[in-house]
């Protein structure tokens, strides 16, 4: 009998056979017996991939590879939270996929490369290898690659090193050193809770005293971490969903007013920390206008509050960073795939899901991963619903405590926290990494597909789509109604007569609240000034220098900010300055008379929003051919002379709209603002004045926090203008 | 077999017409070919056959069906892009089963059948056992390959092929325009094929429709559109061509001649429209490579006599630039002969390949 060929479908049902066989004997197979299933699913695989199963179905298909990298997060946590049941079986459905996937992945990477390099005869000493690079470098590139990692190895690596080791310090015979990771491991506790609480559900009638009942909708409380977890996945989610079909629908159909509805779907990315998730609250709340059309509709109020609606909140704050890399994706499909299919007898959905999809996918994934990271960070949203069940919530309160020491705990818990940001920020990186190649084209006619929509595409747009995007630019919007107290600090109403630019004065002319808008600019200013000066060094090195290790190290390091939480940042800054200049006022520990605050915020905002100003001025330097630059060096002109006379000029525009960006991500951030800026009040920045606005129950100066809020979106839309209209550069927003 | 029919096909723009009023007819089973410059609205036409684009004006038939307005995906045409248009998210056994899924219950097929047809489709274009690799994995011929493979097995009444060929280098491409056609002569397909290329229009086309600036300047057999172009655009764009202005002097039946004032001879060529009899000013075409080498102080029909200028050896010939009166003329001689600067050459050009158009360069 021939062997018959081994396909991806002997991956699932190994996958099939081993859930159904976990499912079935449950009760028996714990311990050592659940142990020798999963060793059992691996050998499956390996044997499957030893009896020549094709790896490269899953290792290059868009999908199963995807699938994978999630299965990777996903079976991580179920080991660790030892979560039983349906979604134990699911992931060992997942194990032989992975298995397979990860064999693939060392022989492609790993064996076959060792095996290429036995092939080539000739040897290069080491020694060679050090003169060639050492002759590529004159003392100006040594200069950058030397300052720009030390600076990022300085502020970078050893702050979050701190906190790592912090996190492993435990009090004397208390238990090892896994003590603090334990406690947030442990089933059940405060962090995880498999079982909610006895009597707890997710939304609960309340009956008022006018005879109609309001629902509030709190959603379950699974744990601290769990939470977020489940917080951040179901925001991601939806948001993907939500940012796909909006950008699709306005890449490829045009319709009276599509201008119009594409900008009002970009007035969500205006950031207004804390004011746009008070107006939700304010408009999900008893007294808003859903209540009032489903009192009107149904008879019933609803209220949303806790963990649901810091899960609506997010949703509607960040899918449009799915949207922007969604639209971009799809504007960027080489039109002629799309045609074949077409041409070959496909249409509508199928074409969709079969070519236009898996093309789109890596752009897409590459946004979705930054609104789990933003979700899974973001404070404005968990204190304005006061929810402090949530990662976030809790590494902010320890910075707040009477006694102004971050505990062990704590560090543990940011380190947890940067261990799911980063992995998934890697993960997508090599995914998208991978299968960029999808949108580069060999030429040929770019007409961009655009159709016409017919009466009925015409109904779902106006009067589904368009409402929904109006719906999400609403925080904004009442952003500046409340600043313009239009509608008043809480319930709902317009109030037109009342409309007063007071408060958006009042804020320039308190000296006690202007100190905050000063301190944002000035923390501002000098933050993109030595963010610039560090992108310029490391934006020139690896684009002109290619020494294996070095440079892709500095340029891993450049970006993978976005991907470390800033409350990591927080943590780490904490433990470094207080471990390596304690009681200098450095020392964040010294307390609010010694602790200057400024010195060590600037030095993070600079670090944090490095990755945005390094981008753009990376863009710059590729733009420049090195022709450009080996003809000035040819004619006799020193590096500098060309870094500084030749290539610079050029790239102007794009250096200060790297600066630009920078500014603006600068003033509107939150976690280091509030937590260290929180340590010496009269330094902190505006958004710790929002902040401290919303934190109680009963907040106060609603209208002023608004006016900031007004403040910023002025601040953001003038940057939008000036690289757009100015620089005439696409207003680069965020991306793996 | 299908007829492809164009009356009157006008694409607009904005304020481009990038099709104007073009209209032509392929024989079914035959290899018509598309051929201008860029720019010039061959591939507009192209995709107006494929469905992509509607005419503003015209209508477009397969055999007697009017599919001017019919959707791309059901004209059941195959298209093989420029840039082969592979999914590179699928196998190479995927792209190509592709379009026998789609029509998967239209034609009650099953995946047996599907995969029976990939191999032949495999097979057909010589890339058997490739079938699990991706597109990436493949070098540039292979890619276009499976482009091809990927269009031939669904069987379509009209096979598009847009600059199939501009992707590959020199030699790749001289041998993928051999197979094309003999996969084509085999198959019987009616096929229209896009490209800038001239050698490659003529060496694979039955028909050849020259295009310039949307309009569809002529038509015809290679060796017709070769030998005989009717404008000066055609003349020009086709091979190398010497072209002179010159004054009509006599009118034979067969032959006109014609006094070319700045080479100081008379000439006598065919005309190519009958109107060129009635013309006083018209041009002259001689084709480098038409002319024969004649001895010293021979007597003839369009003797003429040129100093060499430049020696140009091109490896299968040699190239002359002369100086003929106060002209210059490019001609062709064997790649044996070495002659030097300054040499004189005598040289005949026969009548029967020497033509006159009836239109003269703009600007004279």
């Amino acid at each position: 009998m021939p062997k018959r060929i081994l396909t991806t479908k002997d991956v699932y049902i190994a996958g099939f056979f081993l859930a159904v066989v976990y499912l079935l004997f449950e009760n028996v197979l714990t311990g050592p017996a659940e142990f020798a299933l999963w060793l059992f699913g691996i050998f499956w695989a390996y044997l499957l991939v030893l009896r020549g199963l094709d790896y490269y179905r899953i290792i290059f298909s868009f999908s199963q590879s995807f699938l994978v990298i999630i299965g990777f997060i996903y079976d991580f946590f179920v080991i660790v939270l030892r979560i039983p049941g349906l979604p134990r079986a699911l992931a060992l459905f997942l194990l032989p996929l992975m298995t397979v996937a990860t064999i693939a992945y060392f022989k492609e990477n790993i064996i076959a490369p060792m095996r290429e390099r036995k092939l080539i005869h000739l040897k290069v000493p080491f020694s060679k290898k050090i003169k060639a690079a050492v002759f590529k470098l004159d003392p100006i590139m040594w200069v950058f690659i030397i300052v720009g990692s030390i600076i990022l190895v300085v502020f970078l690596l050893v702050p979050v090193l701190m906190m790592l080791i912090n996190a492993f310090i435990v009090p004397p015979n208390i238990g090892d050193i896994f003590y603090n990771f334990e406690r947030i491991f442990t089933v059940p506790s405060r962090y995880v809770r498999i079982n909610p609480l006895p009597g707890e559900t997710f939304y609960r009638p309340i009956p008022l005293s006018d005879g109609t009942v309001e629902y509030v909708i709190t959603g379950v409380n699974h744990g601290i971490l769990l939470n977020s977890l489940i917080n951040a996945t179901f925001v991601t989610t939806v948001a993907t969903f939500l940012g796909i079909i909006v950008a699709f629908v306005l890449a490829r159909y045009s319709f009276p007013g599509r201008t119009l509805v594409r900008i009002l779907a970009m007035i969500p990315l205006f950031v207004t920390p804390f004011v746009n998730a008070y107006v939700i609250s304010i408009l999900f709340g008893p007294q808003g206008p859903i209540s009032w059309i489903t009192q009107a509709l149904f008879g019933f109020k609803i209220w949303i509050k806790g963990l649901a609606g810091v899960a609506l909140a997010q949703t509607m704050a960040f899918y449009p960073i799915v949207y922007m890399n969604a639209y971009s994706s799809f504007i960027n499909i080489d039109p002629s795939m799309e045609e074949q299919a077409e041409n070959l007898g496909s249409k509508g959905l199928k074409l969709f899901l079969t070519v236009t999809l898996p093309l789109a996918l890596p752009g897409i994934v590459a946004g979705s991963i930054l609104v789990f990271i933003f979700s899974l960070e973001d404070l404005g949203a968990p204190i304005v619903f006061q929810e402090s069940r949530l990662m976030s919530y809790q590494i902010y309160s320890s910075f707040t405590s009477e006694t102004g020491i971050v505990s062990p705990e704590i560090a543990a818990l940011g380190f947890v926290m940067l261990f799911i940001a980063v992995l998934g920020f890697i993960a997508i990186r090599s995914y998208v990494g991978m299968r960029s190649y999808a949108m580069i084209s060999r030429g040929g006619r770019w007409t961009i597909r655009e159709r016409r929509l017919g009466p009925l595409g015409l109904a779902v747009v106006y009067f589904v789509l368009v409402p929904l995007i109006i719906f999400t630019a609403l925080p904004q919007i009442g952003v500046v109604l409340l600043a313009f107290n239009i509608i008043p600090p809480s319930g709902f109403t317009f109030q037109w007569d009342k409309a007063t630019p007071q408060y958006f004065l009042q804020i320039f002319e308190d000296p006690r609240i202007f100190i905050y808008i000063r301190n944002t600019l000035t923390y501002a200013l000098a933050a993109v000034a030595i963010a610039v000066t560090i992108a310029i060094m490391i934006a020139y090195s690896v684009s002109r220098v290619k020494i294996k290790v070095v440079t892709p190290t500095l340029d891993t390091l450049s970006t993978i900010p976005l991907a470390i939480p800033g409350l990591v940042i927080a943590l780490g800054y904490y433990f470094f300055y207080s471990t390596f200049f304690p009681g200098t006022p450095l020392d964040p520990t010294t307390g609010p008379t010694v602790f200057q605050a400024w010195i060590v915020l600037i030095i993070a905002y600079s670090i944090r929003k490095l990755p945005f100003v390094t981008r753009s001025v990376f863009a710059g330097f590729q733009q420049i051919h090195h022709a450009l630059e080996e003809a000035a060096l040819n004619l006799g002109a020193s590096r500098s002379k060309v870094i500084f006379g030749v290539v610079m000029p050029m790239i102007f525009t794009y250096i200060l709209s790297g600066a630009i960006i920078g500014f603006i991500y600068i003033t509107t951030e939150v976690s280091t603002s509030i937590t260290i800026g929180g340590l010496n009040s009269q330094q902190a920045p505006m958004t710790f004045f929002m902040m401290n606005v919303y934190k109680g129950t009963t907040p106060k100066g609603v209208q002023l926090a608004a006016s900031m809020g007004v403040l910023l979106i002025l601040f953001q839309l003038i940057a939008i203008l000036i690289v757009v209209l100015v620089f005439k550069q696409r207003y680069a927003f965020i991306g793996v | 077999m299908t007829r492809v029919k164009l009356e009157n096909v006008t694409k607009i723009y904005g304020k481009v017409v990038a099709v104007d009023h073009v209209s032509f007819e392929v024989e079914s089973g035959e290899l018509f070919t598309l051929l201008g410059p860029s720019g010039c609205g061959k591939t507009t036409t192209l995709r107006i056959i494929a469905g992509f684009e509607v005419p503003e004006e015209g209508k477009v038939y397969f055999d007697d069906e009017d599919v001017t307005f019919l959707k791309p995906y059901r004209r059941n045409t195959a298209m093989v892009f420029q840039n082969y248009a592979l999914w590179p998210h699928m196998t190479i056994y995927d792209n190509i089963a592709y379009g026998l899924r789609i029509r998967k219950k239209k034609l009650k097929l099953t995946e047996e059948e599907i995969r029976r047809r990939v191999k032949w489709a495999l097979e057909l274009v010589k890339l058997e056992g490739l079938e699990n690799r991706y597109p990436l994995q493949l070098s540039g011929g292979q890619q276009q390959r499976v482009a091809l493979a990927r269009a031939l097995v669904v069987e379509p009444r009209v096979l598009l092929l847009d600059e199939p060929l501009s992707n590959l280098d020199a030699k790749l491409r001289i041998e993928m325009r051999e197979e094309i056609k003999s996969l084509q002569k085999k198959l019987g397909i009616t096929t229209i094929y896009v490209t800038h290329d001239q050698v490659e229009a003529m060496s694979i086309s039955d028909k050849i429709a020259v295009m310039n600036k949307g309009r569809l300047m002529q038509y015809g057999t290679p060796r017709e559109v070769y030998f005989r172009p009717h404008s000066l655009f055609v003349a020009d764009f086709i091979g190398r061509s010497n072209i002179y202005t010159g004054t009509v002097v006599e009118v034979g039946d067969e032959y006109v001649t014609v006094h070319l004032d700045s080479l100081g001879y008379d000439v006598k060529a065919i005309p190519v429209k009958p109107e060129v009899k009635g013309m006083k000013k018209v041009s002259i075409v001689i084709k480098p490579e038409i002319i024969k080498l004649v001895p010293p102080n021979t007597r003839g029909d369009n003797v003429i006599v040129g100093e060499v200028d430049l020696v140009m050896f091109l490896g299968e010939k040699t190239e002359l630039r002369l100086k003929v009166g106060e002209e210059k003329m490019i001609i062709y001689v064997p790649n044996y002969l070495e002659p030097g600067i300054g040499d004189k050459i005598w040289f005949q050009a026969p009548p029967d390949h020497v033509i006159a158009i009836p239109e003269i360069p703009r600007g004279e």
